[in-house]
């Protein structure tokens, strides 16, 4: 009976979704209203407004600045609400507890694992800081470093790779990513700029080309430090054992 | 060509959207849904996206799908009836 | 005929069905965060097709490329923001089922109902 209803409400949903799509321009055509009306502007200016020659990081980073602060306050919320549900991780307990992902895996996975750890951590590094200038960026970067430490978790254990990545260095690289982020987003509007701008015109009218590439990139770097060690921190609350509380 | 490798793409898309729905097994579930995630990386390079599919291949396929996983191994495997 | 044209806009809406019918019947709950995970790529497939250009190519500006020839930056950016608002919420997601799988013991969102029932019959008893 649920079932049915179910169906019929999906199906009645379907049938309305399909029809407005049937009356909408076609793709791809030049002539859209999608294509005529901001876009331009964006195209045709970006390279020059923003020093950054990949539109997309010139928007994320420039134009629609508080977009991206809310997408850093809500991945640091994350972060906060599973270490809230799932139990905060007590400095120096890290060894104390039961670590049941601990399989000894053969010799060959060992070494193929340390051998290609590096590689993946210098493409991230690529990513991150040609974020400006080519597809990438400071997330992109970011869940890269964090791939990276799935695999070597999964291979040498929580132990091992919490050993590598301690908690006061995640702790403090979170925290350091969104203050960051937010000190050079005021200073633009304290320069009588705009919120993430990098142009200060009370302070230094026609700031110089290659300052503003470097901020980017600094914001960049933050971005995608901050939100691998978010990861880390999210994959490192879910795998611990909660026997951690009854054996203290 | 370019039309035949979308609708491809799309086809994959589809099928494995409902694999990954109807799958008893949790865990094929999940790594049904990586492979969706992946699949749904090449077309958005197909659609001149190369930001957004880097992104997807590594958070989609990878991170999401660990998670998942990580969730199974400490719930459980299968469906109930 | 316009959806054979737009058969991009077409398939997403078919995921977003997909989606949406494993999230509402589906009874367990990981299930149902797939399901939700196919709704919002879904969604960012149809925003990144509506940006599409024909023949367009990817909004960086390299050496003498044409910005009039260039694909929709915009839908870009924002998706871009909402995938990692989507793994944020996926993760927070599980974390709650694995709290509400070491206080229930199941992943069934009909008997997680029966079971707070119960729990909530109980006290009021105790009470009255």
């Amino acid at each position: 009976m649920k079932r049915t209803v179910s169906l019929l409400f999906i199906a009645a949903l379907a049938a309305l979704l399909l029809y407005v799509v049937a009356n909408m321009p076609p793709m791809g055509d030049p002539a859209n209203p999608t294509a005529t009306h901001v876009i331009p502007r964006y195209l045709e200016n970006a390279e020059e407004e923003t020093h950054t020659e990949n539109v997309i990081t010139g928007i994320i980073l420039n134009y629609r600045g508080y977009d991206t602060m809310g997408e850093v306050t809500v991945i640091f919320c994350a972060l906060a609400a599973v270490l809230a549900v799932l139990g905060r991780e007590r400095r120096g307990a890290i060894e104390g507890f039961v670590d049941r992902s601990e399989v000894v895996s053969s010799t060959i996975v060992r070494t193929m694992v340390r051998f290609m750890v590096p590689f993946i951590l210098l493409f991230s590094l690529y990513t991150i800081f040609h974020g400006e200038s080519s597809p990438g960026g400071g997330f992109q970067g970011g869940a890269i470093i964090g791939g990276s430490m799935i695999v070597f978790t999964t291979i040498f254990g929580l132990a091992e790779s919490s050993r590598r990545v301690p908690q006061r260095i995640r702790a403090a690289l979170e925290g350091a990513a969104v203050m960051g982020f937010f000190l050079v987003g005021a200073l633009g509007l304290l320069g009588g700029g705009e919120f993430l701008t990098y142009a200060w015109p009370k302070v230094a009218p026609g700031l110089q080309p290659s300052l503003v590439v470097w901020l980017t990139i600094l914001v960049e770097v933050g971005i995608g430090l901050g939100g691998a060690m978010v990861l880390t921190s999210i994959l490192f609350a879910m795998i611990r054992e909660e026997e951690i509380a009854t054996a203290s | 060509m370019g039309t035949a490798l979308n609708l491809a793409l799309i086809v994959l898309l589809l099928t494995t959207a409902i694999l990954a729905v109807t799958a008893r097994d949790l865990l094929a579930a999940v790594i049904i849904f990586s492979v969706y995630s992946l699949i749904m990386a090449l077309m958005w390079q197909r659609l001149q996206a190369p930001d957004l599919a880097l992104t997807e291949a590594a958070v989609g396929a990878g991170v999401t799908t660990v998670l998942f996983v990580v969730t199974i191994f400490k719930t459980r495997r299968r469906e109930e009836e | 005929m316009r959806l054979l044209h737009n058969y991009h806009y077409v398939a997403a809406m078919v995921l977003f069905c997909i989606g949406l019918y494993t999230v509402i019947v589906r009874r367990n709950i990981v299930k149902k965060l797939i399901g939700l995970n196919i709704m919002e790529t879904s969604v960012f497939f149809f925003f990144i097709s509506l940006g599409y250009l024909d023949g367009g190519m990817a909004p960086i500006r390299v050496g003498k490329a044409d910005p009039s020839r260039m694909v929709n930056p915009l839908p870009q950016a924002l998706i871009l923001t909402g995938i990692v608002v989507a793994v944020s919420v996926t993760a927070l997601a599980l974390s709650l089922v694995i709290l509400l799988y070491r206080q229930y013991g199941t992943l069934d969102v009909d008997r997680l109902m029966r079971e707070e029932e119960q729990s909530e019959t109980a006290e009021r008893e105790e009470r009255g």
